[in-house]
């Protein structure tokens, strides 16, 4: 029992990420139609920056909306410079986009910095535990749940109580007859975005803080892990990307636990395999949604 | 995870290799001594390299330029994320090696020429392009799936250096492939004699999985090893290699059998063991020895502070103040990523050569049959043997610790 408890908190912590970026590509999926697989930049060029900023005095503290800021212009960027020129464009021209973006990013990065990791410093705090019982509960575990909770709750807040979220939302259910309404389809999309990159950035400063480096593929586990959890969610669905990443995050935990330690190597594909059961009895995922009209 | 890059890699038409080794090179500075190497049969005897002399040459200072037919180098490198840490300076370190040389009069009169083409998505047409060129023998990058496509493109005429590997199937002698370090089979097995040797007789392995390259096949080694000389293995655990940051389930597990006294033993990424150790002391294991091998000191952290008493075993050490560091600087690699790795870019070109005197003759065929005669060779990263072997040199195996961000050799194995 102690140890599923430790394993669920564990669990919690990883999944608390997934969420976060689940929702991210969720908000913009939601509008455009965009299953974004350049969500991942989000954090590699923040993460680059953090590199630096580390090797210029910096410190976690200031880092920390150094990573946001520069999460949610990226995100603008990219939608600005790519993504706003093919909005008319198939799902799969938009989807070869992204990837593109993807590409390039990493490209240059090892072309112009390193193809070698960069180290980042992990904060002393990283691995302190607080004895609970019997458990030894990761403070960082604990964080990454509570500032999940505190991001998620806002999130809400901003979607069901602003005129920014009540845009979003209109557009998201109704894209052309929010424009008809009077909604402009441009800040709409680009608040989209931003929200992503605050989303991604908040995702981001866990995900380099646990991993304590960069590369110049450094977002493609994170975008990969987002995306998933955003299907397992029920693409669309807001509520369901943070299903999703919670979901995904337990299963990774527990099933390594779980499985005898000869074939724990295949924790992966029993992952998988759950995942395939899902889409086989819920193919829509644990959310469904209705499909949206894209912009 | 793993299946997220395979994922990946079906959704965006191919991503990320994973790979193995990595290598750096150095050694007590060349300890050559600039003799002549033996001749090693394969022909007619010849007068050796005179390594100490390459490496102390100055460019501002040279003899008459050599003018008799060049000796031709082709490397076919892998400038991506996976190996672009070690090919890239690799490809800055070999030509400036080769204008040493020409500076110091040749090779019997004859000067080197370097040609460095990206191996790509096609190694294979990167060595037909060399081949058309006039490459003698080939410096090749450190994965199979461009080493086996090059040996194909050369007809398995030409010899083969994967210069920054421990893939100990990459060595073929038969095939002309050669390693120019230790295996993985080498490296971990040394790792696993020095820990039994401190006493340790308990161990924690990190792995892929048995049999997996690099990630898999240097614990299998470490275990046999460990367990011959009666060590116990208290736990094994999985993990994604270069990819997994998160260890909380293998910690948990570890936590549950361990005492804080056993040596840890894996080829991860520095970054991953520090994250690792990290999560192991939070859980009170604070007195285990971190084992690793070549891969700690493949990614450029080698020396962050959170891998402070961490034991690995690099391929080479490039001595403060020596030639070979002069070398480095000289070729812009002593600020890269990898300068422990480029000894090993600089042994794999004088290996060629020294095919080519040993058999007195231009032909690569024939140079690779004395490439594998070749033996005692003086290298820059330590003693260098082919005869005899299938193309992995017995090489001692430095076994060092970080401390205060340089290494600290706490003893040699096997040699």
């Amino acid at each position: 029992m102690v140890e599923l408890l430790q394993n669920i908190i564990d669990g919690l912590g990883r999944g608390g990420i997934y969420a976060l970026l689940a929702l991210g590509i969720a908000v913009v999926f939601g509008i455009m139609h965009l299953l974004n697989f350049a969500h991942g930049e989000l954090i590699t060029i923040p993460g680059y920056l953090t590199f630096w900023a580390f090797n210029n005095g910096f410190n976690w503290w200031t880092v920390v909306p150094l990573i946001i800021i520069s999460a949610v212009i990226t995100s603008l960027v990219i939608e600005r410079i790519a993504f706003s020129r093919v909005r008319g464009a198939t799902d799969f021209t938009l989807l070869l986009t992204s990837f593109g973006i993807h590409f390039i990013v990493s490209a240059l990065f090892l072309v112009y910095v390193s193809a070698s990791v960069q180290s980042i410093p992990r904060p002393s705090w990283f691995a302190d535990t607080i004895a609970v019982g019997q458990l030894n509960l990761e403070v960082f575990d604990l964080l990454v749940i509570g500032v999940t909770i505190v991001v998620l709750a806002g999130t809400t807040w901003l979607l069901q109580r602003t005129m920014f979220g009540l845009a979003l939302r209109a557009a998201a259910d109704d894209f052309d007859t929010a424009r008809l309404m009077g909604i402009n389809s441009d800040s709409v999309i680009r608040g989209a975005f931003a929200l992503s990159g605050f989303l991604a950035g908040v995702a981001g400063i866990f995900w380099l803080m646990r991993a304590g480096s960069v590369t110049p593929s450094a977002g493609l586990n994170p975008m990969i892990s987002g995306v998933l959890a955003a299907l397992i969610g029920g693409l669309g669905s807001l509520k369901g990307a943070v299903l999703g990443g919670l979901a995904l995050g337990m299963a990774e935990v527990l099933i390594r636990s779980w499985l005898p330690g000869g074939i724990s190597q295949l924790t992966d594909g029993f992952v998988f395999v759950l995942i395939a059961l899902l889409f086989i009895f819920r193919p829509g995922g644990l959310l469904s949604v209705p499909s949206v009209e894209r912009v | 995870m793993k299946y997220r890059q395979l994922l990946a890699a079906l959704v965006a038409l191919s991503l990320i290799a994973a790979a193995c080794g990595s290598d750096s090179g150095d050694g007590d500075t060349a300890s050559t001594s600039g003799s002549d190497t033996e001749d090693s049969g394969g022909g007619a005897a010849s007068a050796g390299i005179d390594v100490d002399a390459i490496l102390a040459a100055d460019l501002d200072n040279c003899v008459d330029a050599p003018t008799g037919d060049s000796i031709q180098v082709g490397a076919v490198l892998d400038f991506s994320e996976a190996a672009g840490f070690v090919d890239i300076p690799g490809a800055d370190v070999m030509p400036y090696v080769a204008d040493l040389i020409n500076c110091t009069g040749g090779i019997d009169g004859r000067p080197v020429e370097v040609n460095v083409r990206e191996a790509g998505d096609d190694p294979a047409l990167a060595t037909q392009e060399l081949i058309d060129w006039g490459a003698q023998f080939f410096v090749g990058p450190p994965f199979a799936d461009a080493t086996l496509p090059m040996a194909q493109a050369g007809g398995g005429e030409y010899a083969i250096f994967a210069a920054a590997s421990t893939e100990p199937t990459l060595a073929d002698a038969e095939n002309n492939t050669f390693l120019v370090t230790f295996d993985d089979v080498g490296q971990s097995s040394a790792s696993a004699q020095f820990a039994w040797d401190q006493g340790l007789t308990e161990a924690i392995i990190f792995t892929e999985g048995e049999g997996v390259p690099y990630s898999g096949v240097n614990p299998d080694a470490f275990i046999e090893t460990f367990e011959g000389l009666g060590g116990t293995i208290i736990s094994t655990q999985t993990y994604g290699w270069f990819v997994d940051t998160d260890f909380s389930s293998q910690a948990n597990d570890v936590a549950g059998v361990a005492d804080g006294d056993e040596v840890f033993f894996s080829a991860a990424a520095n970054f991953q063991i520090t994250a690792l150790k990290a999560q192991l002391e939070g859980q009170g294991l604070e007195g285990i020895t971190y084992m690793g091998t070549d891969a700690f000191d493949a990614t450029g952290t080698l020396f962050d502070p959170e891998a402070e008493g961490f034991i690995h075993t690099p391929h080479a050490i490039v001595e403060p103040g020596s030639d070979l560091e002069a070398v480095l600087a000289g070729s812009g690699t002593l600020e890269s990523d990898a300068p422990n790795f480029m000894p090993l870019y600089i042994d794999s070109m004088l290996l060629g050569i020294q095919g080519i005197l040993d058999c007195g003759c231009d032909e690569p065929a024939d140079i690779a049959e004395a490439v594998k005669n070749i033996s005692g060779f003086p290298g820059t990263s330590g003693e260098i043997t082919y005869a005899g072997t299938n193309g992995i040199p017995p090489k001692a195996v430095d076994i060092v610790q970080n401390s205060d961000g340089a290494y600290n050799v706490l003893g040699t194995i096997g040699g």
